[in-house]
């Protein structure tokens, strides 16, 4: 019998079944994880009561490793921390360089980065939305935004001589200038785009089960995502209206200007939505920076081994995920004496286990897809 | 790779782009606004201009907290960016980036982590500290005080050390002689290395197949048939009649040897 004291080991739904808690561990390898992230959940029936992430299997010491590198070889090493969007990462480093030595870039290398990131942004934007389906059991999606994004991969191929790990930013300015008849060949992958961004957005918006299995799910409060730090279209999604490119413009977004999707939904399928229309306004502002790309330079000239002067500097860009920052401080020497990289993945999973909570066993998957993680930079 | 030349209907460049990120206007405005930050004694806050017109603060770490709301709820910092550890070696920060999603006003707050190595946890003030101080602590050691959850996040909990520090070592410092062929760097420089000083060899206890057929042509050997742990030859071959046994014999020397 049973006395007072003691906990009762089983609880009693209202259904008038007896639960118990079970902890399942989800990952790290598993597909839906979006690489080697770990779930410990406990799990009260199909509830999810509790849920820790546990990261870190992709540590890889990237900040210790800037410490090791010189300016210029650094921005290789940025490529590796959100593998999903390089040309933004290296755009954050070199900025922050560039802000530190109190070095402005030449125009029309500020408009090729623009292009570039927004292609990016575009390639992004398309493995999020097309793995995201693919989370939740449609496999089609996938295919499609793999297919439109293989051209994009392909121009940065042309461009920067590699496809993944472009390698393209400078301090200063851009590695290599456009092949002979690029523009033309981006020109003719945006009218494409166009119209496979319509075949998507058919295929997806609007389908019953995907709206049935995102609308209401993981609602994040507007003052809540401020709160926990949310940027980019997390952030957006919720209804506030924050963009960097537009509240602090940097580079080339002073001249060309950014309309940022905002919605009200707050929940998954709002997450779902900005990404999609996001693209359709990297798509304007790639044709915008093409129509008034200037010509000159692509670089300043900078001594072959940089030293900037001692002190330190925070320059943040939006990255597809939310705002990358870069915090640098500087002896005097060729070596960064600290880089510290804000990635917005690795801020935007903690607020995970809060959206898990209450949440069905089934949710999850959605909720954790939603968030776009790149588990790069997460662990960094 | 030539020039594209620029398009007719290119606009023309402006005269020249502001440099900073921040307008000046916006960060002098701010500079005003933290004026009104007083240190303990009644004294303000020093205010420095980083390059890219960020106003940064130095605060007392017995002030933190305090700061922190009054910046979060008067001058409406509600985004806490980043938490940086810095190891000036004399001296451990923590530094602070505070963004306000109204304003786009950009600010840096550093602390002075004293002696203890222990300065307040503002995550009451943000929630986005929780991980953020963790991430300080697991690389740097400073502990925060209030703190519900201060483990390590990124590295494994067994792992000994804070590796951002400038006195960490990934390798102990005392180096042993090694059964390995491979080189360690600083010594490949003395030419030990190359002259095998403090190394082991590594010697296979038993040829492979292709060895075997190279230093000992003649001796059968039978694809995955390998006598691992065995003399080579078996006992069984010496005694057979139809073989020479040249192969058992120089092996032997080999041995021997």
């Amino acid at each position: 019998m049973a006395t007072v004291n003691e906990a009762p080991r089983y609880a009693e739904s209202d259904e008038g079944f007896r639960t118990e808690e079970m902890i399942l561990n989800m990952g790290p390898q598993h597909p839906s994880t979006h690489g080697v992230l770990r779930l410990v959940m406990t799990l009260e029936g199909e509830t999810v009561v509790h849920c820790t992430p546990v990261i870190g299997y992709l540590h890889r010491g990237i900040e210790k490793i800037l410490e090791n590198r010189t300016y210029m070889a650094g921005i290789r090493y940025m490529d590796n921390s959100d593998y999903l969007s390089p040309m933004l990462n290296e755009t954050a480093y070199a900025g922050a360089v560039e802000q530190l030595m109190g070095i402005e870039p030449p125009r029309r290398a500020q408009y090729l980065r623009l292009i570039t990131n927004e292609m990016q942004r575009i390639a992004s934007h398309l493995v999020a939305v097309g793995t995201y389906m693919l989370d939740l059991g449609a496999f089609t999606p996938i295919l499609y935004a793999f297919r439109d994004r293989e051209g994009l991969l392909e121009l940065f191929e042309e461009v920067a001589g590699s496809r993944f790990n472009v390698n393209y930013m400078r301090v200063g300015g851009v590695l290599h200038d456009l092949p002979v008849g690029w523009l033309q060949r981006l020109e003719a992958w945006l009218d494409t785009f166009e119209n496979s961004w319509k075949e998507l957005d058919v295929l997806i918006t609007g389908n019953e089960i995907f709206m049935k299995r995102t609308q209401g799910v993981g609602y994040i409060d507007p003052d809540q995502a401020v709160a926990f730090g949310m940027t980019g279209p997390i952030l957006r999604a919720s209804g506030v209206n924050f963009d960097l490119r537009v509240n602090r413009p940097y580079g080339a977004y002073r001249d060309i200007k950014v309309n940022p999707v905002v919605r009200e939904d707050g929940d998954a399928f709002g997450r779902y939505m900005c990404r999609m229309y996001e693209m359709k306004e990297s798509a304007r502002l790639i044709r915008e920076g093409m129509a008034a790309l200037p010509g000159g330079p692509i670089g300043t000239r900078t001594p072959i081994a940089l030293r900037p002067p001692r002190g330190e500097t925070y320059f943040a860009i939006e990255s597809s995920k939310g705002e990358l920052g870069i915090y640098l401080i500087s002896d005097g020497s060729e070596y960064p004496y600290r880089a510290k990289i804000r990635g917005p993945s690795f801020v935007n999973l903690q607020i995970v286990p809060e959206l898990m909570r209450g949440h069905k066993m089934g949710d999850v998957v959605a909720i954790l897809g939603s968030i776009d993680l790149v588990l790069g930079e997460v662990d960094r | 790779m030539d020039l594209i030349p620029t398009p007719a209907n290119a606009p023309l460049p402006p005269a020249s782009l502001s440099t900073v990120v921040q307008p000046a206007a916006a960060a002098q405005a701010l500079v005003v606004a933290l004026g009104t930050i007083h240190t303990g004694q009644g004294n303000a806050v020093p205010t420095r201009i980083l390059p890219g017109n960020i106003p940064a603060i130095e605060v007392a770490p017995e002030q933190l907290v305090d700061t922190a709301l009054h910046l979060r709820d008067d001058l409406g910092f509600d985004l806490l960016s980043c938490v940086s550890g810095v190891d000036l070696i004399e001296q451990r920060q923590v530094v602070y980036h505070l963004r306000s999603t109204t304003r786009a006003w950009l600010m840096e707050m550093t602390v002075n982590v004293p002696a203890t190595n222990e300065i307040d946890s503002v995550i009451g003030v943000w929630s986005t500290a929780n991980w953020l101080e963790r991430e300080t602590y697991d690389l740097f050691g400073i502990t925060f005080a209030g703190h519900p959850d201060l483990r390590r996040i990124l590295l494994d909990d067994e792992f000994v050390g804070y590796p951002l520090l400038k006195s960490f070592r990934p390798t102990p410092l005392t180096v042993h002689d090694r059964a390995t062929t491979a080189t360690n760097g600083a010594r490949a420089l003395a030419g030990d290395t190359q002259r095998g000083i403090g190394h082991q060899r590594v010697v296979p206890s038993h040829l492979s197949q292709g060895d075997q057929e190279r230093l000992h042509p003649g001796t059968p050997t039978f694809g995955s048939t390998q006598f691992h742990g065995r003399s080579f030859p078996p006992q069984t071959w010496r005694h057979q009649p139809d073989y020479n046994g040249s192969g058992a014999e120089s092996h032997e020397e080999e041995q021997k040897k």
